[in-house]
């Protein structure tokens, strides 16, 4: 840590962590992590989701601490042991960001500022521009299913304060398999406030999305959506 | 005939069901609502008559429809709370596996921390809930 990030540390008013949940990210992980630790004097861990690369090695010789998942659990899955993490370390705000550059850190203050200042307990870095065609109609029929109205629901680039960290390092929350809908309406079921920050988003450096990469997956993926989506509809009556 | 087959379908699952219990192969809990199915085989094996008028009264003309309708409805249910349970157990397995990831790495990262020198002192556990 250089004497600019202690003395940036010292001078920060809250206390913070960035989780990076990683599947397989050897090439990426280690120039994500260093932008991170370039632009902030925050911590950074990154959550290995059982990679069969050297991610974890990368990720810790950039600086990170890396937590091994000896199961894969899937990026939810390795997210909320990110949360899990921060809430027993006491952090009371946590980032989220990909393990695959698409998340700028450059961004992280900005993304911060509603969650430092309490005008929200949630933001999310939203890029709407980055949608392609099958994506955008994906997020208008899940908006339309879940009756959500935040703007880039699938956005992994997130800062969650205490109260959102430990909603969703709970045991109700660790059923779900991705952040998007499930996490969004939990969230909104325990009344956090939610706010978009509009950012912009690189394409990512290296492999694609988890999600959306082949049509068996997306099939998978939006019928699991649109099905959690409408059963939890009206998020204060469903808990 | 076949009615007595069926009877006798009813007390061989009634027999392993006690065999597996006796040999802890099968909770006993599970082992209660394996019994009732064996009894309602039996039943319908060695007493054919008792669901023949319980299909009148209900007017189904078939009376094997009635048996048959049951047992859908039964496996149904068996099935779903199947997969109830299954969910339950995931979300054990997975938050299992969570804390074991956090406990091991905060296990390597006090090794790291007393392997140079061995004087920093061990920071206060971390407590996960499960």
């Amino acid at each position: 840590m250089t004497m600019q990030h202690a003395h940036d540390q010292a001078a920060l008013p809250f206390n913070g962590v960035v989780i990076i949940p990683a599947l397989n990210e050897s090439n990426n992980v280690g120039a994500v992590v260093r932008e991170i630790l370039d632009h902030t004097s925050l911590p950074v861990v990154v959550i290995d989701d059982a990679s069969t690369d050297d991610t974890a090695a990368r990720a810790r010789l950039a600086g990170a601490e890396v937590i091994r998942l000896p199961l894969q659990l899937g990026a939810w899955g390795a997210t909320q042991t990110g949360l899990r993490y921060a809430q027993a370390r006491g952090y009371d705000i946590a980032i989220t960001m990909d393990a695959d550059g698409q998340h700028e850190a450059s961004h992280l203050a900005e993304l911060m500022q509603p969650v430092i200042t309490g005008k929200a307990d949630v933001a999310i870095g939203a890029c709407t521009a980055r949608g392609s065609r099958m994506r955008r109609i994906a997020w208008s029929m899940m908006k339309r299913s879940s009756g959500l109205s935040i703007e880039d629901i699938t956005s992994g680039f997130r800062v969650y304060n205490a109260s959102a960290i430990s909603e969703l390092a709970r045991r109700r929350a660790t059923l779900l398999e991705y952040q998007d809908i499930g996490v969004l309406l939990l969230l909104l079921s325990k009344g956090a406030r939610i706010v978009d920050v509009e950012v912009a988003m690189p394409p990512r450096i290296g492999s694609g999305s988890r999600v959306f990469h082949s049509w068996r997956t997306v099939a998978y993926y939006m019928m699991y959506t649109l099905l959690l989506g409408l059963s939890k509809r009206n998020p204060r009556q469903a808990y | 005939m076949v009615s007595i087959l069926t009877g006798f379908i009813g007390l061989a699952v009634a027999a392993v069901i006690l065999v597996l219990v006796r040999r802890d192969k099968l909770h006993v809990n599970h082992a209660l609502g394996w019994v009732l199915v064996a009894a309602g085989f039996a039943l319908m094996g060695f007493a054919p008559g008792v669901f023949d008028s319980l299909a009148g009264i209900l007017g189904i003309h078939y009376p094997p429809t009635l048996a048959l309708t049951i047992a859908i409805a039964i496996l149904t249910v068996k099935i779903l709370a199947m997969d109830i349970e299954r969910s339950r157990n995931e979300v054990r397995t997975q938050r299992l596996i969570q804390k074991m990831a956090i406990l091991e790495s905060e296990l390597s990262a006090l090794h790291r921390r007393s392997e140079p020198s061995g004087e920093s002192p061990p920071e206060k556990p971390t407590s996960i809930d499960t």
